[in-house]
């Protein structure tokens, strides 16, 4: 038995501008281990990865393989080095075949019949059937998951990373998956990371676990010295950190809502457990929901690629959360709430009224507000002023049927700028020049401007320094209280604990589960996320 | 006039014609299925075939000028690679430019200097040249046309069995796969400009040293974009993509060759056919051709959302 | 934290003025750089280029005569850019305006000859006819990229071969447009010359300079177009389909039709200009095959000079109508004409590597 561990990260840290994605993160894996690594959506584990693999320069730390320090610049020189990962998407070509897909990156002359000989004896060896010569764009997703780990073991890999490798397999293909792993593991002494958020997985097939939370490691344990309970708590976060800092921050601003609040509940009090403050934004909107008299957003039988007959009901007031892991529909809801996608079937209705979703810019029309997920997508225009950015869905409003009216525009402008608090150098400046927080608040801003009866906010704090979430979850309240339905899609728990008053989780494209936010626990939401009941 | 003799010299031409789109089509076909596409073609067959005359000119020697065209095609694919792939500069605008400086960049030198005639030396296949109908035309050609039986086979090598070409291919697929998979897919993509650069260099200089023997302004007349045409027409499939060379440098060969022999022909559309085919290939056969699916679309690798 | 970022949002903002202005410099540079590399080719091949440079001079701006010349150039080239600016502001790269003039020529010549419209109103028509001919020609091209996603580039490019066949059938075929003769003559692969109605007169009546009707309609072109993309809906909505159009399906623009919109409006300027070539005393108002002169392609470069802004493209055509005019007289100083070409090109590299370079920061 080698003394030292087959890989050892110390310190790493990565930052994107004021983010700080991998804080000091230290991580230890030794031979005939599987390590499991969670978190949550942004908790870092991608972003350690792709450090590890090469794909990302980090700002501080060091990489350790078999007790040297080692830098890898690619994942050529990761796989020199006996690193190799499992994708979770991106890594197959498509129109090639499966063989040439193994052998994509390797060095040397491409020997088409040693390669598929090679391909054959890996698959026989752990029990992954598959044909070598078959293209890859005629494959299941269980079949590719097969290449991709093919891909990497062909390559007798020392240390294995694998991300979410189960995220689009079924029961069965994912129990086959990891005993693959163990007998791997165990005969060859290998070295496996095992990425993942589902924590039946995690409970079943790692040795050791480690938890990554806001870019910290917060949790390490053997795996058989813990439970679910404990690690889905350590995922979310024992107190939500930001509890405080929203108790404070809506105080001090709740005096600067020009509408007057209809309930005396509304500014929270300084809090610091998750449910506290949630109880606190629970009972806010609770008045709202008996005034109003259906809900102001249906979705019904929403199936899409990615959504399975979704249903979700929010009502006028009311903030409901859409929590899961990523990659479980959330993209294709916003898509199609973006007016981007059109379903394959099911209904989208705005105040009882179904939307024809083919015409672009009905859910707008309709009273549907959009703060999308990644607003650079399809949100705002960076080329465009942020005056503009701020007008672009009520032109009718600053122009005739013809002209643009500039000077009625820039006022417009001028007065969603300064209510939202929004800083600019100049009003005609490109939206690019402003800060993520600012942009976002542009993008409420206009979407508010609109007076919506519903507001959706896709991972409305991705993105933004501390400062700039604290005012979005504010404003975000402040919809509420106007008697606005506001639904979040959030992968972050402590986002959704703070701002909403009932929870949906969806997995797999439907709603797993739904409980109000008040009897909610981080555990049982983790269990939800995680593919367990409680 | 025997029918055979008036097919042989149709024949003869159709072949003289197709050699220049022939060799510009393996290395445009190249290109393409690394998602290159790169309408510069052009400038690098005139600007090859000019180099080709003026180098002959120097050295006296025909086959250093065919040599220099070769080189200066390459130059020209580097050019458009490092607009394309360094300064991001959009594909289509670097060629159409670049196509532009060089119809500019030989017109005037060639109207400076004197340049000369220039032929490569004639090879014929002894015994096969006595072949009836077929025997004159295939087997009596300037030497430059054989290496079409090299290059040919080498392109294909190159695209579907080499390690380079595999790695081509991903790119020219899915940048972001082939990203991940740790191909650097720009510097690849600029690697085959440069071949493509070297073929239409050499499909440009055969034009100039092995048929016409001089250089006149603007003497490619547009073969360049008919070569993409032949791409596109071939569904980017090498061997179509030839087969629609041969079918073009045929019909521009009847255009020439029929009225002398007192046919009527429509030439305007014998001209615009293969543009025609090009565009009505793309229209109907969508499903059996194999445009690489980043064809034309820049990469630039993107960080994710942190986490 | 309000005013922490407040200091950033002015730091950025400077940063952008600043990234404007190097971009200014940098491109005064490489015209600087572009302009020495086509001096070194004149003296390199045994020329003087400051002759060259008098002639160009000279002959675009020394007498009234030259000046006219040098007006008559830039309608065309105008119209054309102006055309470019629209559909790459859409985000539908039309590079085929080479064949979109041509057909607007056709479409001009057909109407001219064949239609019995009265006097001054002839003109109109001509235009007119051109510019819907043109427009729905590339038109073809949006179509085909909603059937099959075809590149619009491509096809744009690939037609243009078209056109000019089209053309040369046009005017090398009886029944069509080639000119009548009477006698045993053989006829010439033109048309017919347009009626005296149906050609763009001069206007203002100034000692020896004329100054074309065309120039009008460029002008107008230009300033209108500048106009409606500042200042109406459809100008905004066109805009913000070209730099994000999921951004503008998601505030309600139908992306498909203003791009095919675009495209059109491109494709009608195009042929006007080929329309105005037509009827103006640039051409001997007959249809011929070579009657674009080339304009379409030098639309586009100047289009991509004046980086898709309407107005910029009056400066940029004018320079590029008086390489036109001026480049007529080199030859007298035994400057090859095509140094003029040589010029053109290096000038648009130069102008289209910094642009790009700012996208990319």
């Amino acid at each position: 038995m080698a003394p030292e561990p087959a890989l050892r990260l110390r310190g790493i840290t990565r930052r994107y501008g004021p983010v700080v994605a991998c804080d000091a993160v230290d991580l230890t894996v030794s031979r005939g281990e599987i390590h499991g690594l969670l978190g949550e959506n942004g908790a870092g584990k991608s972003t350690l990865m792709r450090i590890l693999l090469g794909l990302e320069t980090r700002d501080a730390g060091t990489v350790e393989r078999d007790g040297r320090p080692v830098t890898v610049t690619g994942p050529r020189e990761a796989a020199a080095l006996g690193i190799g990962m499992v994708h979770q998407h991106f890594s197959l070509v498509d129109p090639l075949t499966v063989w040439e897909n193994v052998i994509l990156g390797d060095r040397g002359p491409v020997r088409r019949a040693a390669a598929v000989a090679s391909v054959r004896e890996v698959s026989a060896r752990y029990g992954l059937a598959i044909d070598p010569t078959a293209r890859v764009s005629a494959l299941s997703a269980g079949e590719r998951q097969r290449v991709e780990l093919l891909k990497c073991l062909r390559r007798d890999p020392a240390v294995l990373v694998m991300d979410e490798p189960t995220s689009v397999l079924t029961g069965a293909e994912s129990a086959e998956l990891f005993a693959v792993l163990r007998r791997m593991v165990a005969a060859e002494d290998r070295a496996v990371v095992l990425i993942s958020h589902k924590l039946p997985e995690i409970m079943a097939a790692t040795d050791r676990v480690t938890v990554l939370r806001a870019g910290r490691v917060v949790f390490r344990s053997p795996t058989a010295a813990t439970t679910p309970a404990e690690l889905a708590r350590e995922m979310v976060g024992r107190e939500v950190s930001l509890g405080a800092a929203v108790g404070v921050l809506s105080s001090a601003s709740a005096p600067a809502s020009s509408l007057p609040a209809p309930s005396s509940a509304a500014p929270s009090p300084p809090v610091s457990s998750p449910v506290a403050c949630s109880l606190a934004a629970a009972l806010a909107p609770a008045s709202h929901s008996i005034a109003g008299d259906g809900p102001a957003l249906r979705v019904s039988e929403l199936t899409a690629p990615t959504l399975d007959g979704l249903r979700l009901e929010v009502r006028p007031g009311e903030i409901v959360g859409l929590y899961g892991a990523e990659g479980n529909g959330q993209r294709m809801l916003g898509d199609i709430l973006s007016g981007l996608t059109v379903p394959d079937a099911g209904t989208v209705e705005v105040a009882g009224a179904v939307v024809d979703l083919r015409r672009s810019g009905a859910l707008h029309d309709a009273g549907l507000g959009m703060v999308p997920e990644d607003r650079h997508h399809a949100g705002v225009v960076l080329d465009m002023s942020v005056a503009d950015n701020l007008v672009m869905t009520a032109l009718s409003e600053v122009s005739t049927r013809v002209v643009v009216n500039r000077r009625r525009l820039r006022a417009r402008a001028r007065r969603l700028a300064d209510e939202y608090g929004i800083t600019a150098a100049s009003l005609d400046a490109p939206l690019r020049t402003l800060s993520g927080g600012n942009q976002q608040r542009v993008v409420l801003a206009r979407e508010l401007s609109a007076r919506p009866r519903v507001l959706v906010a896709a991972q409305p704090s991705r993105g933004l320094d501390i400062g700039a979430v604290e005012d979005m979850y504010t404003r975000l309240r402040r919809c509420a209280e106007d008697g606005i339905a506001v639904l979040i899609i959030s992968t972050e728990l402590a986002e959704v604990l703070a701002l909403t008053s009932r929870i949906a989780v969806i997995a797999g494209g439907r709603i797993a589960g739904e409980t109000a936010t008040a009897d909610a626990t981080a555990e049982h939401l983790g269990l939800l996320i995680g593919g367990l009941r409680s | 006039m025997s029918l055979a003799a008036d097919l042989e010299t149709v024949l003869s031409s159709g072949i003289r014609l197709t050699a220049p789109l022939a060799f510009a089509a393996c290395g445009e076909y190249l290109a393409e299925r690394g998602g290159a596409l790169n309408v510069s073609v052009e400038a690098m067959m005139l600007g090859a075939a000019f180099g080709s005359i003026a180098v002959a000119d120097v050295t006296g020697s025909a086959a250093t000028g065919l040599l220099s065209g070769v080189l200066i095609g390459a130059l020209i694919g580097i050019v458009h690679g490092l607009l394309t792939y360094r300064v991001h500069v959009n594909t289509f605008v670097a060629g159409l430019v670049l196509n532009a400086l060089v119809l500019g960049l030989t017109s005037y030198l060639v109207t400076i200097g004197e340049l000369g005639s220039h032929h490569v030396a004639q090879l014929s296949v002894p015994g096969l040249r006595d072949l009836p109908v077929l025997g004159g035309p295939l087997f009596v050609e300037r030497w430059p046309v054989y290496l079409l039986v090299l290059i040919v086979p080498l392109t294909w090598w190159l695209v579907e069995r080499s390690r380079w070409g595999l790695e081509l291919r991903a790119a020219g697929e899915d940048p972001a796969a082939a990203d991940m998979t740790g191909i650097r897919v720009n510097l690849c993509r600029g690697q085959a400009l440069v071949w493509c650069g070297a073929l239409a260099g050499l499909g440009g200089a055969y034009l100039a040293v092995g048929e016409v023997g001089s250089f006149n302004q603007n003497m490619t007349a547009g073969r360049g974009y008919l070569v993409i045409a032949a791409v596109i027409f071939g569904g980017w499939r090498l061997g179509r993509t030839l087969a629609g060379c041969a079918l073009f440098g045929l019909a521009d060969a009847s255009r020439l060759a029929l009225p002398a022999l007192g046919f009527t022909v429509n030439s305007q559309l014998l001209v615009s056919a293969p543009y025609l085919l090009a565009l009505v290939a793309m229209l109907l056969f969508t499903t059996r051709h194999r445009r690489p699916g980043a064809l034309a679309q820049p990469f630039r690798r993107h960080a994710p959302d942190p986490g | 934290m309000t005013r922490l970022e407040g200091g950033l949002r002015g730091s950025a903002g400077v940063a952008y003025a600043l990234q404007n202005r190097a971009v200014a410099g940098v491109s005064a540079l490489a015209v600087v750089a572009a302009l020495a590399l086509s001096g070194m080719l004149i003296a390199v091949t045994g020329g003087s280029p400051g002759a060259a440079l008098r002639a160009l001079v000279q002959g675009s701006l020394g007498d009234a005569t030259a000046v006219s010349m040098t007006l008559l150039y830039a309608a065309p080239l105008l119209l054309v850019a102006v055309g470019a600016c629209v559909s790459a502001r859409a985000g539908a790269f039309n590079i085929g305006q080479e064949g979109q003039v041509l057909i607007g020529a056709l479409a001009g010549a057909a109407a001219g000859l064949r239609l019995a419209v009265p006097g001054p109103l002839l003109v109109v028509v001509v235009l007119l006819a051109a510019g819907l001919a043109a427009g729905a020609w590339a038109s073809l091209s949006s179509l085909m990229h909603e059937l099959r996603g075809v590149d619009i580039a491509v096809s744009t490019l690939l037609m243009t071969f078209l056109a000019q066949q089209i053309v040369a059938y046009a005017v090398t075929t009886p029944w069509l447009l080639q000119e009548s003769r009477l006698g045993a003559a053989a006829a010439l692969p033109q048309s017919n010359k347009v009626p005296a109605g149906g050609l763009l007169g001069s206007f203002g009546d100034y000692p020896g300079l004329q100054v074309n009707a065309g120039l009008l309609v460029g002008l107008t072109a230009a300033v209108l177009m500048a106009v409606a993309l500042r200042h109406t809906r459809w100008g905004f909505r066109l805009t913000m389909t070209g730099l994000n159009p999921a951004a503008a399906r998601h505030a309600g623009v139908p992306v498909g039709r203003m791009g095919g919109m675009a495209l059109a409006v491109s494709g009608a300027l195009a042929g006007v200009a080929g329309a105005v070539l037509l009827t103006s005393p640039l051409s001997t108002n007959r249809l011929q095959p070579g009657g674009s002169l080339g304009l379409g392609w030098d639309g586009l470069l100047v289009a991509l000079i004046a980086r898709n802004r309407p107005l910029l493209t009056i400066p940029v055509a004018a320079l590029f109508a008086m390489l036109r005019s001026g480049g007529g007289f080199l030859a007298a100083t035994g400057v090859p004409s095509y140094l003029v070409d040589v010029v053109k090109a290096l000038l648009t590299l130069a102008f289209v590597a910094p642009a790009l370079l700012r996208r990319a920061a």
